[in-house]
């Protein structure tokens, strides 16, 4: 806890590590230097209580002129803008001046941190450090207090993304503005899931009962384009080997599971011969990976 | 401007994956009710859009991503199971509400825009572009799988 000077003092005396002589020999002047040394410090009484109840997050808070935050674990969330110096293009120097600016518990935003590294530390390096800090440039003829700088890192993450959403929705290059492109987003995704929907109804139209001529499908598409394949014509049951797939990112949990369900099914079901269309909906699946299902996918 | 580390990653598993777990998804609908045929068209439409939706938040990673978390759990719910999953710490605090949604030019469509994607009410905006490129993403590869299952299995 930080406490005021006098307060410390106080707080001594009643450990009694101070003896009552202290304040006779500070005399009342003496009192009155250290409130006044107080008021110099800057009275942070007001602010410190602010952020008193960040003191187990942030870790230790000096009451020092230059004070540093400790870094908190969550790497995202802590990103300190950090005033470069030193600008490379324009001849005049616009100087950014070291901040040292106490906490101020209402201007967080999501790109600051809860405090600023003094500059006079790292004002030596001209590089950029990539730990953990954002690193903003005020151009020129722009404000360069700290709420105008985190407001311009958080439009600029935004605009990043908005950039990559235009790179994906088809057709935003011709709109801009954001309002624009943002409706052009929300058409898109509205498209998007009439045709999901659209396709599921064709679906269900086309599949009345729905396993069974997905199995047929499979043996269609084997029969038809990819008889050269011997072990999809063979209706013989396939032992599955779970470890011969190559594993790859999300669907490798499901290919264990569905390679475990097959067995069961082949196992249970070995002399059928009405069955050799699960025999090939085992194929499509184990086959799943190769080339031939994906160019099915793939062709049309 | 120099940022510290380009964290955009959209990267969506291929057409195979999707049509895997599409598949496997359809297959165990049909032996879900192996009694029972539903009857009604409608019905029949729901299940398998749902399973497309099941399905597409599976293949592009359960817990990778928000909107795929907030759909799969809003079909559990549907069906009474509680899906649990690993909590992640969101660490949005109080301070952070504050400043998060600032701009109100880009908040009407914005709004909107958490209508659509799963998963989205809770997002911080710039959260939400992220997860909209990755959703978008994922639908279209859904759909393009969808449409080849169409087309192979209507009469030729």
């Amino acid at each position: 806890m930080d406490l005021s000077v006098l307060e410390r003092v106080n707080w001594l005396q009643q450990q009694q590590m101070v003896s009552p002589d202290f304040f006779e020999i500070l005399g009342s002047d003496g009192r009155e230097e250290l409130k006044r040394v107080e008021s110099y410090l800057g009275n942070n009484n007001d602010e410190m209580q602010g952020f008193r109840h960040y003191e187990t997050i942030d870790g230790c808070i000096s009451r020092t002129s230059s004070f540093q935050m400790e870094q908190v674990k969550n790497n995202e969330e802590n990103r300190v803008i950090a005033l470069q110096p030193k600008r490379k293009t324009e001849g005049k120097t616009e100087k950014i001046e070291n901040k040292k600016k106490k906490i101020k518990t209402e201007d967080e935003t999501e790109s600051s941190m809860k405090g600023k590294s003094n500059m006079s530390n790292s004002e030596t390096s001209s590089e950029i450090q990539k730990r953990d800090y954002i690193h903003v440039r005020a151009r020129r003829g722009e404000a360069t207090d700290r709420h105008s700088l985190a407001e311009r890192a958080r439009r600029e993450k935004l605009s990043k993304k908005m950039k990559c959403l235009q790179d994906i929705v088809p057709g935003c290059n011709k709109v801009t503005g954001k309002a624009g492109m943002l409706d052009e987003i929300i058409n898109y995704v509205q498209s998007l899931q009439q045709q999901v929907e659209f396709l599921s109804m064709k679906l269900s139209v086309l599949n009345p009962e729905l396993e069974f001529h997905i199995n047929e499908l499979s043996t269609k598409q084997f029969q038809a384009c990819f008889t050269d394949l011997p072990e999809a014509v063979s209706k013989q049951p396939m032992m599955v080997d779970a470890s011969s797939f190559p594993l790859q990112q999300h669907g490798s949990l499901d290919y264990s599971l569905i390679n475990s369900n097959q067995t069961t099914i082949l196992s249970s079901q070995k002399d059928q011969t009405s069955s050799s269309w699960e025999i090939h909906s085992q194929c499509l699946y184990n086959n799943l990976r190769t080339d031939s299902v994906s160019s099915f996918f793939s062709h049309k | 401007m120099a940022f510290a580390e380009n964290h955009i990653n959209t990267d969506v598993p291929e057409k195979d994956v999707f049509a895997l777990h599409f598949l496997q998804t359809l297959s165990n609908l049909s032996t879900q009710n192996p009694f029972s045929s539903p009857d009604k068209k409608s019905d029949r439409v729901k299940k398998i859009k749902k399973a497309a939706y099941v399905s597409m938040a599976r293949a592009a990673g359960c817990t990778d991503r928000l909107w795929s978390r907030a759909l799969l759990q809003r079909a559990a719910k549907r069906n009474n199971k509680i899906v649990r999953f690993p909590r992640r710490r969101k660490r949005v605090t109080w301070l952070r509400r504050r400043s998060n949604r600032r701009d109100p030019v880009e908040e009407a469509a914005a709004e909107r825009l958490r209508n659509l994607v799963p998963g989205g009410g809770e997002m911080k905006t710039s959260k939400l572009m992220e997860e909209t490129a990755h959703y978008i993403k994922c639908l279209s590869m859904q759909v393009k799988v969808m449409q080849c299952l169409v087309d192979g299995l209507s009469p030729k």
